[in-house]
């Protein structure tokens, strides 16, 4: 089974192809270009080195979100065009799950979190110790403040001696978080930082074996977050 | 000749659009889903609202408007998008599945400014329309006059500096308790009003030049409003109809002017604001007088659609002008 994966969620651009459990070529990008510039360039790229075209993929993966509202769009408008083109399905996969899935077999708490601008961060509690991390709580925008007196209540409520704090989300506060959790804390090396293609297209290979597929008339980003504007209508502000 | 079948797709606003046109010319179905109804309780357009609709609507549009055709994916010879001006991120919802979607199906990428498929909505309807011409794009996001060579070939020689005319009818409708989109909303007002009881300014009519200004207009509607009702003399249908022909006269009067100067033989208008039928008519009148011919878009080919991006994509397929994977969707004009 052919998976093309597709990941335009964060900052990062990727897109993997595997056959079967066999991981054949992975592309990732971190680098200024947009991704509405650098991803069908990459899907074209991929598939032409591996003498494949998009008729022979069999599913697609995409992560669903959190992430950038933007660059989720960018990421599911270019799997539903495929995806209607070719009439293969789409599997959408958590971009949090695709992060923690990066430290498969690990015994500590492992805490993706995503940059979500305003002073917060999208975050999301994983137990990674079996085949695939399983959520202990569920994803949430909020502080990071909020975030670390959760991550420790969690943590001690599944007798976790170490926190893992991945993604992008990260930086922007590594000197908050080293101060709250101090030595608790474990960050991982650079290439498991952020998300793969590769992971994410293991995962989709999992739901598309299970013919967990999205309806792509019905699919939309998962964004946790309302719109600025629907926010405030909510509150009566508008 | 072999028929040429483009997709169409556009997404630069608040419709999710798709339509498919056959030789440039006739449009084998028009699909537009507009969000109109959740805008109107933001008052206008929310760009965050739009692009989430968007990338909701687009498949089920999509095959919407290859349904209504009776053709499959693969009967289309080109995949045309709009990819500027327009919201940034609502554009790059239409143009990511637009490039994906060619991709997939091995068929050419074809981007389209949204202006220029305003102004081809007239060769959709019309035909034997003579060059040189002046076109006029009025609508929510833009006024700008712009001369037209020959087909597909454009100068910009005026703009607005501040809100677009369809802005301003929408900001002042609102002001007023009219409703939204302005437009109508004015256009019914100032049916039952005399303009003239009210006087308000006509912008930049008195400068040598081609452009537009609309914010100093909506201002002084406002201050103009609240002076009457001060005074206890408020009519809303009589501000409405002296708003709808300071705003229209200074559209017909520049068009005009640049007719003269350019030495054109037709006058096009289009876009949103085309639909207004006070424009509509004082063009036609001051137009005849100096033997121009006239042309605007059917009422349901005025605001965006996607018929229009097809046709007029049509220019680019015969010259083999098309657009690479890595194309970019931008907010501004650029060069046209
Ligand atoms: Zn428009």
């Amino acid at each position: 089974m052919l998976i093309l994966a597709i990941d335009s969620a964060t900052p990062v651009a990727g897109v993997a192809l595997l056959d079967g459990e066999k991981l054949i070529k992975e592309e990732f990008s971190n680098y200024k270009k947009t991704h509405s510039e650098t991803l069908m360039v990459m899907v074209d790229r991929v598939l032409k080195e591996c003498e494949c075209t998009i008729h022979q993929v069999d599913a697609f993966a995409v992560t669903i979100g959190p992430g950038s509202f933007t660059g989720l769009r960018i990421g599911l408008a270019a799997v539903k065009g495929l995806s209607m083109a070719t009439g293969k399905p789409v599997t959408g996969v958590s971009t949090l799950d695709t992060l923690a899935y990066n430290l498969c077999g690990s015994n500590a708490l492992v805490c993706p979190l995503l940059d979500a601008r305003r002073q917060e961060v999208y975050c999301g509690f994983y137990d990674a110790s079996g085949v695939i991390p399983n959520t202990l709580n569920e994803n949430l925008a909020c502080s990071p403040e909020e975030f670390t007196a959760r991550a420790k209540d969690v943590a001690r409520d599944n007798k976790k001696d170490h926190i893992i704090v991945l993604g992008d989300g990260y930086n922007p506060y590594a000197e908050f978080f080293k101060q709250e959790l101090g030595k608790s804390l474990q960050i991982p090396p650079p290439h498991l930082m952020l998300p793969r293609a590769g992971a994410l297209g293991s995962l989709g290979l999992m739901k598309a074996r299970k013919g967990e597929f999205e309806d792509i008339f019905k699919l939309r980003p998962v964004y946790i977050r309302l719109s600025e504007a629907e926010y405030r209508l909510g509150r009566g502000e508008l | 000749m072999k028929d040429t079948l483009i997709l169409g797709i556009e997404t630069s606003c608040d419709e999710t659009a798709a339509a498919i046109v056959k030789n440039g010319r006739e449009i084998l179905s028009n699909i537009i889903n507009s969000q109109v109804n959740i805008h109107s309780q933001f008052g206008g357009v929310v760009p965050e609202v739009a692009s989430r609709k968007h990338i909701e609507n687009i498949g089920q549009v999509v095959y919407s408007a290859f349904l209504e055709a009776g053709l499959t994916y693969s009967d289309i010879d080109a995949v045309a998008v709009t990819n500027r001006p327009g919201l940034i991120g609502a554009l790059l919802v239409g143009l990511s599945f637009a490039k994906s979607f060619a991709y997939a199906l091995d068929r050419p990428l074809l981007a389209v400014n949204h202006l220029e498929g305003h102004i081809y909505a007239n060769f959709l309807e019309h035909s034997g329309i003579d060059f040189p011409a002046i076109c006029l794009v009025v609508s929510g996001g833009h006024t700008s006059l712009l001369y037209m060579s020959s087909i597909g070939e454009y100068e910009l020689i005026g703009q607005t500096r501040d809100d677009a005319a369809g802005e301003a009818f929408d900001k002042v409708a609102r002001f007023l308790g009219l409703g939204y989109p302005g437009g109508p909303a004015i256009q019914k007002a100032a049916e039952k009003g005399e303009p003239g009881r009210v006087v308000l300014p006509r912008v930049f009519l008195d400068r040598n030049d081609f452009e537009f200004s609309f914010s100093g207009l909506k201002t002084a509607s406002m201050n103009e409003w609240n002076k009457l009702k001060r005074k206890g003399l408020a009519d809303v249908n009589d501000l409405a109809a002296e708003f709808q022909a300071a705003l229209v006269e200074v559209l017909v009067e520049k068009t005009i002017q640049a007719a003269i100067k350019y030495k054109v033989r037709s006058i096009l208008i289009a876009g949103g604001v085309a639909a207004n039928q006070e424009l509509r008519n004082m063009m036609k009148n001051k137009s005849q007088e100096l033997g121009l011919s006239v042309y605007y878009p059917s009422l349901e080919l005025c605001t965006d659609n996607a018929a229009m991006i097809a046709g007029n994509a049509n220019i680019s397929y015969i010259m083999g002008n098309y657009a690479p994977l890595n194309i970019n969707a931008y907010p501004g004009l650029l060069s046209l």
